[in-house]
């Protein structure tokens, strides 16, 4: 397992010499869960870092917050931004480069591999642990995780607890970092859209049985859009915060506005709000799968958003998040993408 | 009225109350708790649904009227129809008592004026029938440190407490009363030793809630110094501004309300009031463009504030029940009781 | 019996190529079914997938998005961005269980005013099978 003590000594030393303007970690949760994200801006405070299988979050999302922030910030504090990444995080950061929503020298990655592991998926660690709680969780030498709890130590073959998206990971160590923690080493993978391809088998109206029953469980508190780290548009098609108004707009331009997704949280419109996301995605998701895991309702999102993902690979041959030079997937095109399903 | 209910009557209860659309806690097909319609196979859980009953009496949707505008010639006329809540009795099973106690909450925000005569449509037709928890339904359960307990009577118009084969049915109000004699002789007198028990088990049950936050209180007083504190910068460092925390709180009640079109030619729509949250940044934006909350430090502070000072300064009650929810479903682990214990000790 | 379902379908048309077909099929006086609302967009390539969703939202039962063949975009590679982005729309769609037929797409070139109505006939002979698309419509 990749250990996190070098990536400690790297980060007090970052922070004493002063090179980033703070360090986004993991620390110790406090509400039942491990790991928590955790922010560093003092040397003596490096050893609240953590790295287990129960550091979930991908902190790239935080860069959105950065970028605003530092907006704002008279004169901009220009230093880098310390962050740690898991493979499927790094590849979130090559798309922001790819986009130029970042430049490189925004960030100082702190790459961690997975190595043959991956992170703990919550539902399926709480059905292990069957009420007792968890204390530490280690992957040992034979690739088992081992859970420590009160009432002693539960060993459990990876597989079984792992995240959906880990067991369908292409990218076990960070693709871009400036230090590396662990070995490059790939876990087998054998149906990278397994997951996608089971609800691709039903018919059509099992496809919308099943869409219908988890869409309209959403209760529109849009925790998906506020996880995912490609989701930074300022305005939201479903929000109207940006209304420019000036001393003429009149109350009938104001109340004319389009609304294109209404607020109700009805089936139809929520359906909307997912298709739209999902498309806005197509090309971008690097299926870190935090919109499907923060989803409170535990809606599949990440089943949307991998479908797109199978697309673009087998249509266009796409693989995002591994070059930050590629074209963005629906700004280029080839001149012999496929048009049979065009009349 | 104080009755008891042997266990194995429980499903007969339920299906005497003909004249009431029935909601107990049911588990999803994915293994989630959630307030369902009764299916004749009922059986009561202390256990916290993902969205509280809140769901039931403020609903996420609640059409306040339809419009639609015709035209006869040169003459255009608008119709406007008023929609009221369906008038249907409704009981819910097994609620929380600090879900109930939540209840008690908004019936003071609904009731000031002017009276919000939807909410009470729901509310006046609902019976809650609490069931204390022996023991806690959560982990982050922290009732006892809000002014509540496992055992809150607040809100609920029966509460049962579990004695093992039977249980302890105390009705408090009229409605209540209704609802046990719709069912007369499946319910026992209470005796003396029956509420022994009763006093023993919610006694237990206090000491079983696991986590505390000490003098709520103070905070409250502490949090009118430290609206302009950097504090909230450094707690909201993690937050990702989505609405979880509020629209899963059974205390939270903030909504917007929008006209829907649903044909425009002719016109035709409905004014909805839909939840909201001042989590999210268009919450408070102003038609100018001003946004008066313009960060997720603010929008943190405000949902604090809201809870343990204004609240508190108007109606001198935390609006926080302590079920914990916000702590247990917030993706990146903000822990409200952390928070406030942190504000206590601010500066100290 | 009930009257015979008559499919409403939006028609996204290229102002350049496939909106003039329509044009040329109508003064040419070719009869094709009525059941088209054409809305003339500068180019298929500024179709947004949000305005197909959108008329699926408020009501069609089918959405045709057209364009100008391979090679004769007049803002050179337009038609080439839409068919890669609405070919993901396409999948998207099926995927969450809408039915197939409901979304088409075509190349229809200004001098192909018979094109226009072939694809017109045949799409409203496919989507009347189907009834009335219920599943993104707007509650009512």
């Amino acid at each position: 397992m990749a250990k996190i003590d070098t990536l400690k000594e790297e980060a007090r030393k970052l922070l004493q010499d002063g090179k980033v303007k703070y360090i986004i970690g993991y620390g110790a949760g406090s509400n039942g869960w491990p790991a928590a994200p955790l922010f560093i801006k003092q040397p003596e405070d490096v050893d609240k870092l953590i790295w287990d299988p129960t550091c979930i979050h991908n902190l790239v999302r935080f860069l959105v917050d950065e970028k605003r922030r530092k907006g704002k910030e008279k004169p901009p504090d220009k230093r880098p931004v310390g962050i740690f990444v898991k493979g499927c995080d790094s590849r979130a950061i090559v798309v922001l480069l790819q986009e130029k929503f970042i430049e490189r020298g925004d960030v100082y990655i702190l790459g961690i591999s997975c190595e043959k592991a991956g992170v703990v998926d919550d539902a399926k660690l709480a059905k292990k642990l069957a009420g007792k709680k968890v204390i530490t969780i280690e992957v040992d030498d034979e690739n088992r995780f081992v859970l420590t709890t009160a009432g002693g130590k539960i060993e459990v073959p990876v597989e079984e607890l792992l995240a959906e998206r880990c067991l369908e990971c292409r990218a076990n160590f960070p693709v871009i970092y400036d230090v590396l923690s662990g070995e490059k080493t790939k876990r087998a993978v054998d149906k990278p859209f397994g997951s996608v391809e089971k609800i691709e088998s039903l018919p059509v109206e099992e496809r919308w049985a099943f869409w219908k029953e988890q869409i309209d469980k959403c209760i529109r508190c849009y925790a998906c859009r506020s996880a995912c780290p490609m989701c930074y548009c300022d305005e939201c098609v479903v929000d109207s915060i940006q209304l420019a108004v000036s001393a003429d707009t009149t109350a009938d331009e104001k109340a004319g506005r389009i609304k294109w997704i209404q607020r109700s949280a009805a089936p139809s419109e929520n359906m909307i709000y997912h298709l739209v996301r999902a498309i806005h995605l197509g090309g971008r998701c690097i299926d870190c799968g935090e919109c499907e895991r923060v989803c409170p309702l535990d809606i599949p999102l990440r089943l949307l958003n991998k479908k797109l993902e199978k697309e673009a690979k087998e249509l266009f041959d796409y693989e995002v998040g591994f070059d930050p030079d590629l074209p963005a997937l629906i700004s280029s095109f080839r001149d012999d993408d496929p048009q049979d399903f065009i009349r | 009225m104080e009755k008891t209910l042997a266990k194995k009557d429980f499903p007969q209860w339920v299906k005497k109350l003909t004249s009431w659309k029935i909601y107990l806690p049911k588990k999803d097909a994915g293994g989630r708790w959630n307030y369902a319609e009764a299916d004749g196979e009922d059986v009561l859980e202390t256990r916290q649904a993902t969205l509280p009953p809140k769901t039931i009496l403020f609903p996420q949707n609640e059409i306040l009227l339809e419009f639609s505008k015709s035209r006869k010639g040169n003459a255009e006329t608008l119709e406007v129809k008023e929609v009221l809540p369906p008038a249907e009795p409704t009981v819910v099973f097994g609620v929380r008592p600090c879900e109930a106690k939540a209840a008690w909450l908004l019936d003071e925000v609904f009731a000031s004026e002017p009276r919000d005569i939807y909410y009470w449509m729901r509310r006046e037709n609902t019976t809650l029938v609490g069931l204390a928890c022996t023991p806690p339904p959560s982990d982050n359960c922290f009732c006892t440190s809000v002014e509540g307990s496992p055992h809150a009577e607040e809100g609920s118009d029966i509460l049962l407490t579990d004695l093992g084969d039977k249980y302890y049915v105390r009705s408090l109000t009229a409605k209540g009363e209704a609802l046990i004699n719709a069912a007369k002789g499946l319910f026992e007198e209470a005796k003396p030793e029956d509420r022994k028990k009763v006093k023993a088990v919610h006694t237990e049950s206090e000491k079983k809630i696991q986590r505390e936050l000490k003098g709520a209180r103070a905070v409250s007083e502490k949090l009118k110094t430290m609206f302009d504190s950097p504090f909230w910068d450094e707690e909201a460092m993690s937050c990702l501004r989505c609405g979880i925390c509020t629209y899963i709180c059974p205390s939270c009640h903030c909504f917007d309300i929008n006209d829907e079109i649903i044909d425009t030619t002719p016109l035709r729509g409905k004014r909805v009031r839909t939840w909201d949250t001042c989590q999210f940044p268009d919450f408070t934006m102003h038609s100018s463009g001003h946004n008066p909350r313009p960060d997720k430090a603010s929008r943190l502070r405000q949902r604090l504030l809201h809870k343990f000072q204004y609240f508190v300064q108007v109606y001198d009650k935390f609006m926080c029940v302590g079920c914990g929810r916000c702590i247990t479903m917030c993706p990146v682990g903000i822990d409200i009781i952390k928070v406030l214990e942190k504000v206590r000790d601010h500066g100290a | 019996m009930a009257e015979e379902f008559e499919p409403r379908i939006v028609a996204f048309l290229c102002k350049w190529c496939s909106s003039a077909g329509s044009d040329l099929a109508g003064v040419s006086r070719m009869e094709y079914p009525p059941n088209v609302v054409p809305i003339q967009v500068m180019c298929s390539g500024s179709v947004s997938p949000l305005y197909i969703f959108s008329a699926f939202n408020k009501g069609a039962d089918g959405v045709l998005v057209s364009g100008c063949h391979p090679g004769d975009c007049h803002y050179i590679k337009g038609n080439y961005y839409a068919r890669r982005r609405l070919n993901l729309v396409k999948q998207l769609l099926e995927y969450i269980g809408l039915e197939p037929e409901r979304f088409q797409m075509s190349w229809i070139s200004a001098a192909e005013g018979t094109k226009y109505t072939q694809v017109i006939k045949d799409f409203v002979k496919e989507l009347k099978p189907l009834g009335p698309q219920s599943k993104l419509r707007r509650t009512p």
